[in-house]
């Protein structure tokens, strides 16, 4: 569920990432007042526990030769309470940003949103809103495992979202929200089979850190559960319906730019509409290679010169370097 | 498993490394953000692009070997996306390359473009971090504005992701020595379970104690480090250099080579 680079435009990318890091500083600003020094290793070492667990994969049934793993943002979202876990799953994504390369670094504020605050939010708010505060272990169990499917799910949702608001997908937006839909709700059941199975164990062995005994825990009123969860479906509803009027530029684009054929969009320089609309329109049906043929040798014999030229650099600039390391361990001797 | 096979390189000394985290990684920025921003079906003009992190690379002494090898392990997403392209792109168009024409589809432009863009970007986020201690990283990024919490919780996570992810692959081993043969689904679901469930005990346990040791020496929620962070003559010219040759590719070889 990284995102990469090449999903976004950078309008988009620049708005999510605008997002994650406000909403990034306000969780950092609120747990200010409430985290004192002696919770900032229990933070890291869950965010490196986060990445460890990731490794511990199991069988999955039915399907001979994969192996399914957790993702562990709900977890830690019901034991530490939701804005430590966004924070915490926050540096686990970042760090697999910047170490791991994980997910691009323009992407960095989508994966954030998706990966972090979303399953944290969403995941913990269901979580409580089922439980209700009582710690009967069947409400617990009901409350985890839809917890972990509704938090994957609707980051799974945004994914496709924020590609098809960037315009570059291929694939029709349905195709690909069904797909992202599908795998992330079976993804979803067995990390909440998985969450469900470890919140038992831990019940078992040590209840006392499944029971708000852990510190740094942030109580919420009632109303910021509701405000948070409004804010959200307002935000899916309001990308959903951007959706819904901005698809077609999106099509068209893939009409109109071509910036591989110079020749292609300014045939008429007519600013009256209809000519527009009916230049468009014969654009689009008109037979490619008529217009690519045409003016097409000198853009072919520029890129070949980039390209060559682009190899030659690179060529003369490892050699150059080659050769003074080569001379800076002759000195060294 | 330790840090040194993450960022082994980061630990080198060239005129690379000397230069200022914060420049370096505002230059990566910028540069992923008009790599991406470039036309999706023009291919050559990515070769140009090639050029800068290449140069970061080299002068830096990373091998490539080790770049590419880290690309190829995080692109399976991408080259699936990539190849829906050709799929569902099928607009015939001809490709005119030097003394070479052939026809082929839109699709296809779009997919090397793809697939150009991911290595370039990847490339240049891996000549930033393996040119640049993490811990150097971090501080640049709270001058540059990053929460002191955001920032600590990073260091810290950086500090023990690889002593956690050692133990993880000492139960994993433990439990490949126990199990022969195939477990059922069951059985193995709730071995996984208490591996997670007894890592995790673990974790908050190490947590306490770390938590003692830290308030023991002093710890009030900062880093205290040897600041070196200054932005010298070399990382003007950095920034300048490579401002010039991304905006310069941009504004001036783009057009021609379209």
């Amino acid at each position: 569920m990284h995102m990469a680079n090449e999903l976004l435009s950078v309008p988009v990318a620049t708005g999510t990432l605008a997002i994650a890091a406000g909403g990034l500083g306000l969780i950092c600003r609120k747990l200010r007042q409430v985290v004192t020094s002696d919770k900032l290793p229990l933070m890291g070492i869950l965010g490196a526990f986060i990445f460890a667990a990731q490794m511990v994969n199991f069988q999955l049934p039915a399907m001979p030769g994969t192996s399914g793993h957790m993702v562990g943002a709900v977890l830690l979202a019901i034991i530490l309470g939701p804005h430590l876990a966004a924070v915490v799953i926050s540096s686990v994504v970042i760090v697999q940003c910047l170490i791991f390369q994980d997910g691009g670094l323009l992407a960095l504020g989508c994966n954030v949103i998706n990966m972090g605050l979303v399953p944290s939010y969403v995941g913990f708010f269901l979580y409580r809103i089922i439980t209700a505060g009582r710690s009967s272990s069947i409400r617990t169990y009901i409350g985890a495992m839809v917890a972990c499917v509704a938090g994957l799910e609707i980051g799974a949702i945004l994914v496709p979202i924020e590609a098809a608001l960037s315009g570059v997908l291929l694939v029709p937006f349905s195709t690909f929200l069904i797909t992202m839909v599908g795998v992330h709700f079976l993804v979803g059941l067995v990390e909440g089979l998985i969450t469900v199975a470890v919140l038992a164990y831990l019940q078992q062995v040590r209840p006392d850190l499944v029971l708000e005994a852990l510190p740094g825990k942030v109580r919420l009123s009632r109303k910021a559960v509701l405000a948070t969860l409004l804010v959200f479906t307002v935000i899916t509803a309001a990308g959903l319906s951007l959706l819904a009027s901005g698809m077609p530029d999106g099509l068209e684009w893939s009409y109109t730019d071509r910036p591989d054929q110079p020749e292609f969009k300014p045939l008429v320089s007519n600013e009256s509409s209809t000519i527009t609309a009916v230049d468009d329109l014969q654009s689009k049906y008109a037979p490619l290679p008529d217009y690519s043929v045409r003016g097409a040798l000198a853009p072919g014999w520029t890129s070949f010169a980039g390209v060559i030229g682009s190899a030659v650099t690179m060529a003369v600039i490892w050699a150059v370097a080659f050769l003074l390391r080569k001379r800076q361990t002759a000195v060294r001797l | 498993m330790h840090h040194a096979y993450i960022d082994k390189f980061a630990y080198q000394d060239s005129p690379v490394h000397r230069l200022d985290a914060r420049v370096k990684f505002i230059i990566t920025v910028v540069f992923t953000a008009i790599v991406i921003s470039l036309p999706r079906t023009s291919v050559s003009i990515l070769f140009c692009y090639a050029i800068g992190p290449f140069a970061v690379l080299v002068l830096g002494g990373i091998p490539p070997r080790f770049a590419f090898k880290h690309i190829l392990l995080v692109s399976p997403f991408v080259v699936v996306l990539a190849l829906t392209g050709p799929l569902y792109d099928r607009t015939a168009t001809i490709v005119v390359f030097g003394p070479w024409s052939w026809q082929t589809t839109l699709g296809w432009l779009r997919c090397w473009s793809i697939l150009g863009k991911f290595v370039l970007t990847m490339l240049a986020l891996i000549a930033l971090v393996s040119t640049t201690r993490f811990a150097d990283l971090l501080a640049g990024l709270h001058r540059l504005g990053v929460p002191r919490l955001l920032v600590i919780q990073l260091g810290f996570l950086y500090r023990y992701i690889f002593l956690l992810i050692d133990s993880a692959q000492h139960i994993l081993r433990a439990r490949a020595a126990r199990s022969v043969g195939r477990v059922c689904f069951r059985d193995g679901f709730k071995f996984t379970a208490a591996m997670l469930g007894s890592l995790f005990v673990r974790s908050v346990d190490s947590a306490g104690r770390i938590n003692s040791a830290m308030q023991a020496r002093g710890f009030e929620g900062k880093w205290r480090t040897i600041n070196r962070l200054t932005i010298r003559r070399p990382d003007y010219i950095f920034a300048a250099v490579s401002l010039c040759f991304t905006l310069g590719l941009y504004l001036f070889v783009r057009p021609v080579l379209g």
